[in-house]
């Protein structure tokens, strides 16, 4: 008799009491995922308030987003507020892989269906600026040293073009800590040469048309993995799978699609560690070990 | 007054329409006056948070970088307060120029929030920072500047507004009170004014109803004004004038049905001939409110005036004159006379009323009545006169009926006692020979001593003898005299009888009868009052019925005589043991000539006793069962009736 008690016990553990309510049972009160300040801070949090409300509903946990000051900040700031997750850069997002041992999860797809961005070296138009000789003596804002799009290609699109030590090569550089600001830098004269992500400038030059008319792009890199959200290795694995279940059919259903649309995306899709070969060809090509790599 | 009350309803109505009309403008008014106030303060935190956030963010400015900035997600979150703030502003309808400064703080806002981020990620040197931070920190207090200006300027307006709006609500207040007074009064003073008019009007015609029901018949109640009230008091008067025509032919109705039963009653209890003929006349005179009226009656072939002898007219004539009328009462006029009449009733001045005096439908008699003192006669006259007629014919055949019934009741008198002396007789029939053997003993001794004493020398024994017929004749004498007595016709005398005496009477005189018939007698007399009635009638009741009793005890038995006194009434029970009789023939026993003692009995016995006792007022009862015998209780009146 026990036996049979028993045994149906574990029958209905097993196949009768459903996977969503076990999801239910999670011990986390909230989950924290950091943002990678890509573009305007308070633009960026306002795109990404929305998604936090949806988890927040579907999860039945609130999720709450917080803003990284800055990329080279993300591993520690990942570490010391102990984030659940946070939506990388290419650059971070292997930084992360690496240090963290994060776990790719869902990718962002674009509006226009692309999962990936370039980096976009930027002049403006009047400056003359064509190419790489004409780059020396210049102001050159970057992104920050943590992003692929916004620092690594340049350095190795200088480093393939014979510049050993690109830093020297220009007057002055500096980071902006965002691809717009190193976009807008370029804008108002701040620095003759920008680095920007070219999914950042699209959106820009989409709201502001002239934009397109102000600059010239002189150099474009391979695509390159964009915003890619990775979650802690010591987030329960069955809240992993569910945010990923939410997040990747958040697009078959009406509230899904207007989150998504306030993001700027048309979906999330599968991500994995694959998707970042391209980078670490990149880092190859720019003589970066990102073992060794001081990003701050 | 119904078209004033209509017309006064309807200006209330539009008094009180234009009075709520106002009312719900200015309450509509105020309320968004007031909402508007609301709004302007709501929109007043609003630019003060927004000043505050302003600030706020300004603060973080000087501190990011440094040990004491805060984090991040604290200034995206002020910034956001910021900008929700301005947002809100926007949301709201403005002016084109306000909406164009809002616009321009919007932009403002942007710009700072892009100077702000740029600040918050740039990774650069010192001087570059410093230019971002000095960018922002100018954006920021052009921001705040911008932002303190529309406050004050709303300021400025909100004052204005709010003083406004206060000034609205006195005056909506004010506007309000007069208003609702201006309709209370109004309706006040309409409302005192019809009540006023209604309660006057009321109370003229309570007035005028209350003389009415005081009996001041025909009053009219004057109402000045022209409307409903009038027509109420038109037709209270045409009431009241109504009531006392009404009234005054009422009055008319009952003087003449009293003056008809004056008439009628003495008519309806002549009981002889002996007509008040005078009365008779004065009283139609006044029926018909006619100066004279004349009575003619038929007497030896022509119809003679009963107070004037002299006045006759001819029974052909009238005759004549009674056809033309066709036998019913009718209205003769001097102007338009009959064809037919004689010599008098040419002399008839003005006109006449004809009342017929019928006996089977055959003229006997003509009552006229002349001169009518208002008017003329007219069909209510008429009508009066048929049925006049008719009591007059009618009473006439009363007195000629009771003379015949006062002859017929002398001769069913005669026969009445002519019957009872019969009875009497007849129950003397029946003791005759045992009054023949009564007589024989004293006669037998009367003739043995006067044989004796013609066989008797010694005086003394003649004496004896002599004494002896003297003492026997003069019981035969007595027992002749009582038979005498009874015997004698007499007529009803009506005097106090002891029923015990009279009992013991007719004992004595059948106690000859009941000896030899070996009838035992038990007398159970009470003490009872005397009582009113004839004594011979009653003693020949008892004597009939205990003859009757002893015929019914051929072999002998009991007889009780008993009797008592009931509430008013006293009793006679004759109860004897004998064979009793019959149902169907106790139901016939009081019919006259109805016997069973064939040719020893007349059967008028008790039908006489019946007859006798219910003359006193009392009753026979009769109880009897075959072979045990029959009970007769007689119960008469202490008082006799009238």
């Amino acid at each position: 008799m026990m036996k049979m008690v028993f045994a149906f016990g574990i029958f209905f553990s097993l196949v009768i009491i459903p996977d969503r309510c076990l999801s239910q049972d999670y011990s986390k009160n909230e989950i924290l995922i950091g943002l990678i300040p890509e573009e305007n801070i308070f633009r960026q949090m306002d795109r990404y308030k929305p998604l936090g409300e949806y988890l927040t509903k579907k999860l039945k946990i609130k999720t709450r987003f917080t803003i990284l000051s800055r990329y080279g900040d993300i591993i520690d700031r990942f570490m010391a507020r102990n984030l659940d997750g946070a939506f990388f850069g290419a650059l971070t997002a292997v930084l992360a892989i690496e240090k963290l041992g994060v776990e790719p999860i869902v990718r962002i797809q674009n509006i226009d269906g692309t999962s990936t961005a370039e980096s976009y070296i930027i002049v403006r138009k009047e400056s003359g600026i064509r190419d790489v000789k004409g780059m020396k003596g210049k102001t050159i804002a970057f992104v920050d040293r943590a992003t692929a799009t916004g620092f690594v290609f340049a350095i190795a699109y200088l480093k393939e073009h014979g510049i050993a030590n690109p830093l020297n090569y220009f007057k002055e550089y500096y980071f902006t800590g965002s691809h717009d600001s190193a976009l807008l830098s370029v804008l108002d004269g701040r620095a003759d040469i920008g680095v920007a992500k070219s999914t950042i400038v699209k959106e820009r030059i989409r709201r502001d048309p002239f934009i397109e008319n102000e600059i010239s792009i002189i150099a474009r890199s391979v695509p390159l993995p964009d915003v890619t959200l990775c979650l802690s290795k010591r987030l329960d694995r069955r809240l992993k799978e569910e945010i990923k279940e939410i997040l990747l059919t958040m697009d078959k259903e009406p509230e899904g699609i207007t989150v998504l649309q306030k993001l700027g995306a048309s979906k999330f899709i599968t991500a994995s560690k694959e998707d970042f070969v391209p980078v670490y060809n990149l880092l190859k090509k720019a003589d970066i070990n990102i073992r060794s790599y001081s990003y701050r | 007054m119904k078209k004033r009350l209509i017309i006064s309803l309807c200006i209330l109505f539009l008094l009180f329409t234009i009075g709520v009309g106002i009312t719900i403008f200015y309450i509509y008014k105020t309320t968004r006056d007031l909402e508007t106030v609301v709004n302007l303060h709501r929109v007043e935190i609003i630019r003060q948070n927004l000043v505050i956030n302003t600030q706020t963010v300004q603060t973080h400015l000087y501190t990011i970088g440094t040990a004491f900035g805060s984090e991040v997600d604290v200034i995206v979150e002020h910034v956001s307060d910021l900008d929700k703030s301005v947002q809100s502003c926007r949301g709201c309808h403005h002016s084109k120029e306000l909406t164009e400064r809002l616009d321009r703080l919007s932009d403002m806002v942007e710009q700072y929030k892009d100077a702000l981020s740029a600040l918050i990620t740039t990774t650069a040197n010192k001087e570059r920072v410093e230019r971002l931070r000095l960018v922002a920190i100018t954006l920021g207090n052009t921001l705040l500047s911008m932002v303190q200006e529309m406050a004050f300027t709303a300021d400025q307006r909100l004052y204005k507004k709010t003083i406004n709006a206060l000034r609205d609500i006195n005056n909506s207040k004010i506007i309000l009170f007069i208003t609702l007074s201006t309709a209370f009064i109004t309706a006040l003073l309409v409302a005192i004014i019809f009540t006023r008019q209604i309660t006057k009007s009321i109370g003229m015609l309570i007035s005028a109803t209350k003389e009415l029901k005081a009996g001041k018949l025909g009053v009219i109640a004057n109402y000045p004004y022209k409307d409903e009230f009038r027509d109420l008091s038109e037709a209270f008067n045409d009431m009241s004038l109504t009531l006392k025509k009404n009234h005054d032919e009422l009055l008319g109705f009952a003087r003449r049905l009293s003056h008809l039963y004056r008439v009628t009653i003495p008519l309806y209890s002549l009981s002889e001939a002996g007509m008040p003929y005078k009365d008779l006349t004065e009283i139609v005179k006044e029926l018909f409110d006619a100066r004279d009226s004349k009575i003619l009656l038929k007497d030896n072939g022509r119809f003679i005036d009963i107070m004037d002898k002299e006045i006759s007219i001819p029974q052909k004539e009238m005759e004549a004159l009674y056809l033309y009328y066709k036998k019913e009462p009718a209205i003769f006029r001097k102007e338009l006379p009959p064809p037919i009449g004689d010599e008098y009733i040419q002399t008839i001045s003005g006109s006449a009323l004809f009342i017929w005096i019928k006996e089977q439908e055959k003229l006997s008699g003509l009552l006229m009545v002349y001169n009518k003192t208002s008017g003329d006669f007219d069909d209510t006259d008429l009508n009066i006169a048929a049925i006049l007629s008719n009591i007059i014919s009618v009473s006439f055949i009363n007195v000629k009926l009771m003379e015949n019934l006062r002859a017929q009741m002398k001769e069913l008198k005669e026969t009445q006692e002519q019957l009872i002396q019969a009875a009497k007789l007849a129950a003397l029939g029946e003791m005759a020979s045992n009054i023949a053997h009564e007589l024989n003993n004293p006669l037998t001794s009367i003739i043995g001593f006067s044989e004796l004493s013609q066989e008797e020398t010694d005086i003394e024994t003649i004496k004896k003898d002599l004494k002896i017929i003297e003492q026997e004749s003069i019981r035969a004498k007595e027992i002749v005299n009582q038979l005498l007595e009874f015997a004698r016709k007499r007529s009803i005398k009506i005097g106090d009888v002891n029923l015990n005496i009279l009992l013991k009477e007719v004992l004595q005189l059948a106690s000859l009868q009941l000896k030899h018939a070996n009838i035992q007698v038990i007398e159970e007399f009470d003490e009872i009052p005397t009582i009113k009635g004839d004594h011979n009638q009653l003693k020949q009741v008892f004597l009939n019925m205990i003859n009757n009793a002893i015929f019914a005890m051929p072999e002998g038995g009991t007889l009780t005589l008993r009797t008592g006194k009931i509430d008013d009434k006293v009793f006679v029970d004759v109860e004897d043991t004998g064979h009793g009789i019959p149902p169907e023939i106790l139901q016939r026993i009081f019919e006259p000539f109805f016997t069973t003692k064939k040719e020893k009995g007349t059967g008028l016995g008790l039908s006489i006793s019946y007859k006798i006792i219910e003359s006193h007022g009392g009753k026979i009862e009769v109880k009897s069962e075959v072979n045990k015998g029959t009970r007769f209780t007689v119960l008469l009146p202490i008082n006799l009736a009238s």
